[in-house]
């Protein structure tokens, strides 16, 4: 119930009073309780997170360049990382001091600025950063993200002074656009979406929203400090110039991963492998059976059906007739999910081996059932009870050493432009999930893919949207997935816990008086109850905590 | 590759293509200097001079005949990556290679080495006065000479690639790493390669590598399992601090990497350094036959045990890994060692052979037989174009994990001095 306390504690912090847009991250914050090795956190490729030390992440960039598009991806990515990751948006703080409604005075980013104007400017600028240190000095935070214009040169230079102070790296991010269609796209489709747009025709809402920027923001410098750090993309990464960046392992991390993402709308789906003759083992690597095989065929069908029909949908919306993506297919080398893909392989689609997409290694528990597993190791199911995500039983991999393993594989995620499906045990699909719907770390190992539905996951602009697709006709007895074995069914995210924000989005621009709305639903999955009908889009739901990871 | 000479150009290319070799992507290095000297073996300054009408035609030739001999390869499906090493250094010689390319249906990457640190230039251009072909049997001091006039021909024309070249897809390393521009990535394998050469670093450091102090499996003639050091395996624990400390030589400070099995734990518990855990390091995953011996592996999978012997590389044990996958595994702790500075590791044999054979350049059919004994720690020292390596032996007795091929013998007492990594016997456990 650690997670519980931190939720508590985190509800009675300024941050949370002040109902920001974004929420302290709860994917890998951990309990605060000595019962886990310290070393397990850093028992990972991201050994050396220990040393690399604190980082503020500055963003730079006139509004409308995808400023939030890239602090909520590397946000995403690093948490799932397991580094402790929060977004401070300055927008909050400015919205929150000025107070509902209200506007901010009109000289507010001019460089020569009324007296008062300069003095709120400090007085959001101060909160903002005081936020920013309680969370790094306070709350073991590692990577604070502070989502601004950061406009000016000697203003980027006094922040990371100011930051230095504390012993704190900044590193700056700046997202610059030399290509209007790039800009107006993103105005388009972010922008103009909010209230203040209403009755407007698109052209005329971009061509306002542009001029306004042009008339708040008129002074606006890019980056070409030497001495700072700093990451520069421009046109969304068609060009990237890092300056200083060689100084940790994060930094460089980063880098790789902003080369790798790009903004292209593609589906991923998911979807489990054939049942086998000999589910229980992990080492025997069986082949499918008879009735995996018919899976496979049904998921086959249902999948390129679904696909066909999207297409029409969209068609009959009056979209363009284009054709479908090309559908890449990734399964890991294990025989049942390389099984499961020969159908497709045999209609002619790209199917790919990736080693690292073998299932959680289950180490002693294989093969043996809750009682054994309770009777031998008592210690460490209470540990696995703890905390599932990160406990590891003896020669077994914790969830977290398979975020670990999968990391390169997400990288080629990021950069996969077609369709693509991944065939892999549900383990594996926990952690995808996991990684592209930000779910809580202490959720992804209660993550459900019911073998009879096809998870389809749709990216939008600030939190991915999942939906699930039924396959028909199958025997109930192959739908549950793996063995389940442990009957303490827990209270999963009961009221009052956290509800991590998925998108740490860019907050909406709110009519006055109009209520916060709640953020979509994205990273917490919901228990779905029976009666309820199962929406398409709905979140997967809860299974109980299994003593055997594997499982 | 761009930039001008003693920029550590050859350097990078070497690096690379050992990286990719490494992660079974076959690459070659096409250098254009090799091509000229079966020309001009020795050539003095004032033939790279640009005025100098014949020396032009002779290195635009043997750049002709690098790329000729680039596109063949290619076509004949020999290898995915190819890196033409040459200065490249004028915009009409890189759109030339751009358009050669392009006509073959082959992607390009221009990698840029700038450097105006003179300290850096100094030291590459004392390297290449002691090493460089061109300037074999010369003296070292009228070498740098030399060498330094045919870098101020090179200047005087040197065009960096700018703006105008926005169609190319490049990587332009400044100052080793320290500011960098990346420009048209097209696909994720380039993306790789951008990562690896910014993850370059030229401080001298190096790196030791030790397995784990014998342990009880080792005893037994066990694989894989979780099990304690023996004895003679905490003697070795106990006299690592001291070995360490006789190979450091000064006073540096180390970090220390181990697995997260008990063996390598206990076998660096006695270091004074900061240690991190990595469950990447773990020994390879030999699957159903975790806790056999070698001869029962034989008696109860003959098949695979055959199988296994002949292509060591690329079997994988039933439900366990092969070496092939405990490289892909390794490849983040690759990039990791690139990047730091002084690590120990203290790991497990198929492991080491795995890292030693990316420092030493092993090819695939060597480095899973290779013998990595007991209780010896290993120091490599990565120089510009080799790497160093020093071994220093506990003297303390250990099983050897010795199998030869064929073999299902169970593990032969040695003593203290095991036979030295060499690679060229075709044994060796796991």
């Amino acid at each position: 119930m650690d997670t519980l306390l931190t939720a508590e504690a985190a509800a009675n912090s300024p941050r949370f009073r002040r109902r920001s847009s974004t929420f302290i991250d709860a994917i890998h914050d951990l309990p605060e309780t000595q019962e886990m090795a310290p070393a397990q956190l850093y028992s990972t490729e991201s050994g050396r997170l220990f040393h690399s030390g604190r980082i503020v992440i500055a963003t730079v960039g006139l509004p409308a360049r995808g400023k939030t598009h890239i602090s909520v991806a590397v946000a995403r990515y690093l948490r799932w990382l397991g580094v402790k990751t929060h977004v401070f948006h300055l927008g909050d703080y400015r919205r929150a001091t000025v107070g509902p409604g209200k506007e901010i005075p009109d000289d507010y980013f001019h460089v020569n600025a009324s007296p008062s104007s300069v003095l709120l400017r400090n007085k959001i600028l101060k909160k903002c950063r005081e936020d920013i240190l309680q969370f790094l000095d306070q709350e073991n935070g590692q990577v604070a993200i502070y989502d601004a214009v950061n406009p000016l040169s000697v203003g980027r230079k006094a922040l990371a002074k100011e930051f230095a102070k504390h012993q704190v790296q900044t590193l700056f991010i700046e997202s610059h656009c030399t290509d209007e269609r790039i800009i107006e796209e993103n105005v388009r489709s972010v922008k103009i979406s909010s209230p203040d747009y209403v009755g407007w025709s698109d052209e005329e809402a971009v061509k306002h929203y542009l001029g306004r920027i042009a008339a708040r923001i008129p002074h606006f410098e890019t980056m070409e400090e030497k001495e700072l750090a700093w990451i520069k993309m421009i046109n969304a990464g068609a060009r990237v110039i890092v300056n200083n960046c060689n100084f940790g392992y994060l930094s460089q991390r980063i880098v790789f991963y902003l080369l790798n993402l790009h903004i292209k709308s593609r589906q991923t789906y998911f979807a489990r492998a054939g049942t086998t003759a000999e589910e229980e083992s992990y080492k025997a690597d069986a082949s499918i059976s008879d009735e995996g095989r018919d899976y496979a065929e049904k998921m086959t069908q249902t999948l390129l059906k679904h696909r066909e029909q999207e297409r029409e949908e969209v068609i009959a919306r009056g979209g363009p007739d284009n054709a479908l993506k090309p559908l890449t297919v990734w399964t890991s080398t294990r025989r049942r999910t390389v099984e499961t893909g020969e159908y497709l392989e045999v209609l002619g689609y790209r199917v790919r081996q990736r080693s690292q997409l073998s299932q959680l290694n289950p180490g002693v528990c294989e093969k043996k059932s809750e009682e054994q597993i309770r009777a031998e190791y008592p210690e460490e199911v209470a540990k696995h009870q703890a905390d599932p995500y990160h406990h590891r039983y003896p020669r077994a991999e914790s969830y977290h050493d398979l975020a670990v393993r999968l990391e390169p594989i997400i990288l080629e995620l990021e950069r996969e432009h077609n369709d693509l499906l991944i065939i892999a045990h549900e383990s594996v699909l926990r952690v995808l999930y996991g990684y592209l719907m930000a779910c809580n770390a202490t959720d992804i190992p209660k993550l459900e893919f019911p073998r009879n539905e096809i998870i389809e996951i749709i990216p939008s602009s600030y939190s991915n949207v999942a939906k699930r697709i039924h396959i028909p006709g199958l025997p109930d007895h192959v739908i549950p997935g793996s063995p389940e074995d442990l009957k303490t069914p827990i209270p999963p995210s009961a009221p009052g816990t956290i509800s991590p924000f998925p998108g740490i989005g860019t907050p909406q621009i709110l009519a006055e008086g109009q209520p916060i709305p709640s953020p979509p639903l994205a990273g917490t999955p919901t228990p779905r109850s029976p009666s309820q009908p199962v929406s398409p889009s709905q979140p997967l739901q809860f299974r109980k905590t299994t003593v055997n990871p594997s499982s | 590759m761009v930039g001008l000479p003693a920029r550590g150009k050859s350097l990078i290319a070497q690096k690379v293509v050992r990286y990719l070799h490494w992660l079974s992507i076959p690459a070659k290095t096409f250098n254009v200097g090799q091509y000229r000297r079966t020309e001009t073996p020795t050539p003095s300054a004032e033939f790279f001079d640009t005025s100098n009408t014949e020396g032009e035609r002779l290195r635009r030739a043997a750049a002709e005949a690098a790329i000729n001999d680039m596109c063949k390869w290619f076509r004949e499906g020999r290898g995915l990556i190819a890196i033409f090493d040459a200065t490249n250094s004028v915009k009409s010689r890189r759109r030339w290679i751009q358009d050669r390319c392009q006509a073959e249906g082959i992607d390009t990457l221009f990698v840029e080495s700038k450097c105006d640190d003179e300290s850096i230039i100094m030291s590459n251009i004392l390297e290449v006065k002691t090493t460089s072909p061109d300037y074999v049997g010369q003296d070292p001091e009228v070498a740098a000479q030399d060498f330094r006039d045919r870098i101020r021909n090179y200047e005087k024309v040197y065009q960096t690639l700018d703006e105008d070249e926005a169609d190319l897809t490049y990587v332009k390393l400044i100052d080793v790493g320290k500011h960098v521009i990346i420009n048209g990535i097209k696909d994720y394998l380039q993306s790789r390669v951008v990562y690896y050469l910014m993850n370059l670093h030229i401080k001298p450091r190096s790196i030791w590598l030790s397995r784990h102090g014998e342990s009880r499996y080792n005893l037994e003639g066990k694989l894989g399992g979780d099990a304690d050091i023996s004895d003679r395996g905490e003697m070795y624990a106990r006299a690592l601090p001291g070995l360490v400390k006789q190979s450091v030589g000064d006073g540096r400070q180390l970090t220390v990497w181990t697995s997260t099995l008990k063996r390598t734990i206990q076998t660096a518990r006695f270091l004074s350094f900061e240690k991190l855990e990595w469950k990447a390091l773990d020994e390879l995953d030999s699957g159903v036959c975790d806790g056999l011996t070698y001869a029962e592996v034989e008696e109860r999978y003959p098949e695979d045990f055959v199988a296994r012997d002949e292509d060591k590389y690329n079997y994988r044990y039933l439900g366990g890994e092969s070496y092939r996958d405990v490289v892909i595994r390794l490849e983040p702790i690759i990039m990791e060692l690139e990047r730091s500075e002084n690590i120990l590791i203290v790991t497990h044999q198929a492991i080491l052979r795995c890292i030693y054979a990316y420092f030493m350049n092993v090819p695939q059919e060597r480095s899973p037989w290779m013998d990595i004994p007991l209780h010896t720690l290993i120091k490599l020292t990565p120089k510009a174009y080799s790497t160093l390596e020093e071994q220093f032996k506990a003297d303390i007795p250990a099983v050897s994990t010795f199998r030869e091929k064929g073999s299902s013998a169970k593990h032969q007492h040695s003593s203290g001095s095991s036979p030295s990594v060499t690679a060229s016997n075709g044994s060796g456990a796991h």
